[in-house]
């Protein structure tokens, strides 16, 4: 048993550090907080594509496609400084489609996208959603027709967040309707400027956007088809496992900042950090900080084991956005009626940060699968019960 | 980063389990709760031979020289079974206070003993204001030529019934830092003054009021420096609230074993009730609670066992593990319904048991006050 990094890993950790201080600005911090943490806005593709020339973008990744062979703890701890940092911590190419393309693409499709992926010069954006297929993705209709040498798409997409900053859309469609549900999706990678596709905002409680995304009759080549037709669903599944990880950085940066806060207001006349209130709630806090901690590490610790995570994944996604959601409203609860202040008020506290990140906790147990989702999961994968 | 026990560590656990499946049966734990004993000499002398309560203590002891790791999986193992018994309060408090604090002669003379399973020792430590800080500790040893003598009541002491020496932590100066003045009497129970008084419990585990009427103690008997024995018995309680902690994740991990049995067989509405999603996420939360409880406990332990700094941890895990296992015993109960309440069914021995647990050695938020200092709040 060992729960801690590496001296490598450690070392590592000392040096994205460093390199994030060095290279961080404040339009790169600015503009990630504005688009909610994804990648793909022009400042974040600065620091990104530096970071990924290093190979941190895709650490484990064979050297072959851009990667550094890395152990998947050394991924993870990388992703989870993303967070803390202010960097944009949500990839979709890179964490999601990337490893799915890894292990279930040929050999073509890996030449061809991994490198590109694993520079940060592609972002997607994930192409699940659609109006009547929420939490049950196999209910998604998006046409997709075999017309010999490429693919005729037509339908409706919805809350693709990615879309107005990515260049290609990671696409679930169906491509046989007369086949039980699940058994006639295809994934494919469609370059988002094809002609045909319209993308329409749809802005957020938190202020960031998502988008309705239209296709009227766009071609997509034959040769963007991932993997087998009709096995899409498969892949997607796969993918979602690879989405189902939450690093917690983000938040845990808004936690050390509150505590900070409790230590230095001083109210009738000793520091908030001594009311035993809130050094209960705090201390709680901070514990389920390190509960999450464990969750995650040890789903990069199951993947370098050669094994995949799938119910623990949930279990991880579910504590630790539920602890997002504890966080915040805590640290609420500590500003009072400062919270309420944005940013640009002169009283404002901690940047309104806190409310800010009060407004976006609300979708993480949403996305991703829902925490009823995920609960079914442990439930039925974890313990057998019956579906 | 390794997350898995090692061979020799699953082999200890694939024993035990064996071992506890047969002699620790869910009859006899409701046995020993209405024996005043509260064990078997028989039971015991064969966890003896298997070098259970030499586990932890170097060879030179009589031990097998394993690791603190090693000893939680075996808590763990315990835990699932409700093992009766003084095994924690001679192996967890009296040796591990001996190994601390003893010197030489006394930890040859007595930790032998213990291993062989010939002697008992338990810990006096708490007192009628129950809790485990140095402000606590108001029962009086003061010097007398020789000896020291000690007066006052401590509560709450494990198998006092059985010991042969109750370590006993009394104050010997007043004013000041309260971690200042505390001193660690070995006493030989047999001693004159020493009036053992059982208590009824709701886990059916035996504790005593110990009264301490004049107790002559020779100054030799000191575990430790006079006056600065806290240090010891801080850590002490910290590892000891881990061994709690891993006895409530064994005892959970029964919990959920019973549970999902329950819900996998038993039909309502023409259905098992285990495919109602309001069970499934009773189930799910279960499962939650427990395996990160077991995260928690394994992290601490190991870092106990490698001599890492542990203070965050252990604060963290005792308040993790106290009010996450309370819960999942809680909902366990609520998904196999009225049966689970009955005498019985097993269930209710764990959670009496998971509540007991979590009292001892501080509850969650003596642990969160604990970490709030470590965080600098
Ligand atoms: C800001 C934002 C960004 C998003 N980004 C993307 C993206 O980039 N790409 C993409 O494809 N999708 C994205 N999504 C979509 C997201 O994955 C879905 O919103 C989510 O899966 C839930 O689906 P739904 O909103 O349709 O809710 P519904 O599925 O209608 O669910 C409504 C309620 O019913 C519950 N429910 C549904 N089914 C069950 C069940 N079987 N058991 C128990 N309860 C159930 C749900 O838990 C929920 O509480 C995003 C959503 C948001 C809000
Ligand atoms: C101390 C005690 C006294 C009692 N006194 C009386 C009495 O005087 N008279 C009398 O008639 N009865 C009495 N009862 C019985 C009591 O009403 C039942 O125990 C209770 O209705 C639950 O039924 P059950 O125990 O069979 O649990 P089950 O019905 O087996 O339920 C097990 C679990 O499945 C859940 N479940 C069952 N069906 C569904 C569903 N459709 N959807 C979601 N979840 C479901 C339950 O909520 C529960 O969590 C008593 C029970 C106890 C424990």
């Amino acid at each position: 048993m060992d729960f801690e990094f590496t001296k490598e890993e450690k070392a590592l950790q000392e040096e994205v550090r460093k390199f994030i201080k060095k290279e961080s600005t404040p339009e790169m911090l600015k503009e990630t907080e504005e688009m909610g943490d994804i990648y793909g806005a022009p400042e974040g593709r600065k620091i990104i594509q530096k970071m990924a020339a290093k190979g941190w973008l895709t650490p484990t990744w064979p050297k072959e496609y851009g990667g550094l062979g890395l152990s998947d703890v050394a991924s993870y701890m990388i992703r989870e400084e993303m967070g803390y940092h202010g960097l944009p911590f949500g990839f979709i190419a890179a964490h999601m489609a990337g490893p799915t393309i890894l292990r279930f693409g040929s050999d073509d499709m890996k030449k061809k996208w991994l490198p590109r992926i694993a520079s940060g010069e592609l972002e997607f954006a994930l192409g699940y959603t659609e109006p009547q297929a929420g939490s049950d993705l196999s209910a998604l209709n998006l046409r997709a027709e075999d017309k010999g040498d490429y693919f005729l798409l037509n339908g409706n997409k919805l809350f693709n967040t990615s879309c107005h900053i990515a260049d290609c859309h990671w696409l679930a469609c169906r491509t046989d309707f007369t086949v039980a549900k699940h058994k006639g999706v295809s994934m494919m990678i469609v370059d988002l400027n094809s002609p045909g596709i319209t993308i329409s905002p749809m802005v957020t409680m938190a202020g960031w956007q998502t988008n309705e995304v239209v296709y009227e009759d766009v071609h997509v080549p034959k040769d963007r088809l991932v993997g087998e037709k009709n096995k899409g669903f498969y892949y997607l599944m796969a993918a979602l496992d690879f989405e189902r990880m939450f690093p917690l950085g983000r938040y845990r940066r808004v936690f050390d900042e509150v505590v900070e806060y409790t230590k230095e207001t001083i109210l009738d006349g000793k520091p908030l950090s001594k009311d035993p209130l809130i050094r209960q709630k705090l201390a709680q806090l901070s514990t389920e900080i390190e509960v999450t901690r464990l969750l995650y590490y040890q789903l990069a610790h199951i993947l370098d084991k050669g094994g995949i995570p799938n119910y623990q994944s949930s279990m991880e996604k579910t504590f630790a956005t539920e602890c997002a959601q504890r966080i915040v409203n805590v640290g609420m609860d500590i500003l009072g009626l400062y919270g309420q202040l944005k940013e640009d008020s002169k009283w404002s506290q901690l940047k309104g940060k806190v409310e800010k990140f009060y407004r976006t906790s609300i979708v993480e147990t949403i996305y991703a699968g829902t925490s009823e989702i995920q609960r079914n999961i442990i439930a039925q994968r974890g313990l057998g019960l019956p579906r | 980063m390794d997350y898995d026990l090692n061979e020799e560590q699953e082999l200890l656990k694939k024993a035990a389990k064996g071992f506890l499946s047969k002699e620790c049966k869910p009859l006899f734990v409701r046995e020993m709760e209405e024996d005043p004993q509260g064990i078997t000499p028989e039971l015991w002398q064969k966890m003896a031979e298997l070098g259970w309560m030499g586990l932890i203590f170097p060879e030179e002891y009589g031990g097998i020289g394993g690791s603190y790791l090693d000893l939680m999986v075996l808590l763990v193992e315990m835990g699932y079974s409700c093992l009766p018994g003084p095994f924690f309060s001679t192996v967890i408090l009296g040796g591990m206070t001996l190994m601390e604090a003893g010197n030489e002669e006394k930890k040859q003379e007595l930790l032998a003993g213990i291993a062989e399973g010939k002697i008992f020792v338990t810990l006096a430590l708490t007192e009628a204001t129950a809790g485990y800080s140095p402000e606590r500790i108001a029962v009086k040893a003061e010097k007398d030529a020789d000896n020291f003598v000690i007066n006052g009541t401590k509560l709450f002491v494990p198998d006092a019934h059985l010991a042969n020496y109750i370590i006993c932590v009394a104050r010997t100066k007043e004013g000041g830092n309260k971690e200042d003045g505390i001193t660690l009497f070995l006493v030989d129970a047999k001693s004159q003054g020493v009036v053992i008084t059982p208590l009824k419990t709701f886990a059916g585990d035996k504790l005593n009021e110990v009264v301490f009427n004049n107790v002559k103690v020779p100054e030799r008997n000191i575990l430790g420096e006079l006056d600065k024995g806290w240090s010891i018995m801080k850590k002490v309680i910290q590892k000891a609230a881990i061994a709690k902690c891993a006895e409530m994740v064994g005892g959970g991990q029964r919990a959920l074993e019973l549970t999902i049995e329950q819900v996998t067989e038993r039909e309502q509405f023409g259905v098992k009730v285990g495919s109602f999603q309001a069970i499934q996420h009773h189930c799910a939360n279960i499962l939650t609670y427990l395996e990160t409880s077991r995260l928690m406990t394994h992290q601490a332990a190991w870092r106990i066992s490698e001599g890492l700094p542990c203070e965050k941890e252990i604060a963290m895990t005792k308040a993790w593990v106290t009010d996450s296992c309370r819960s999942l015993l809680a909902l366990a109960h609520q998904a196999v319904g009225g049966t689970g309440f009955m005498e019985e069914h097993d269930l209710q021995l764990y959670f009496r048991r998971t509540k007991a647990a979590g009292v001892y050695f501080g509850d969650a938020d003596f642990h969160r006050e604990a970490l709030a200092d470590v965080m600098g709040l």
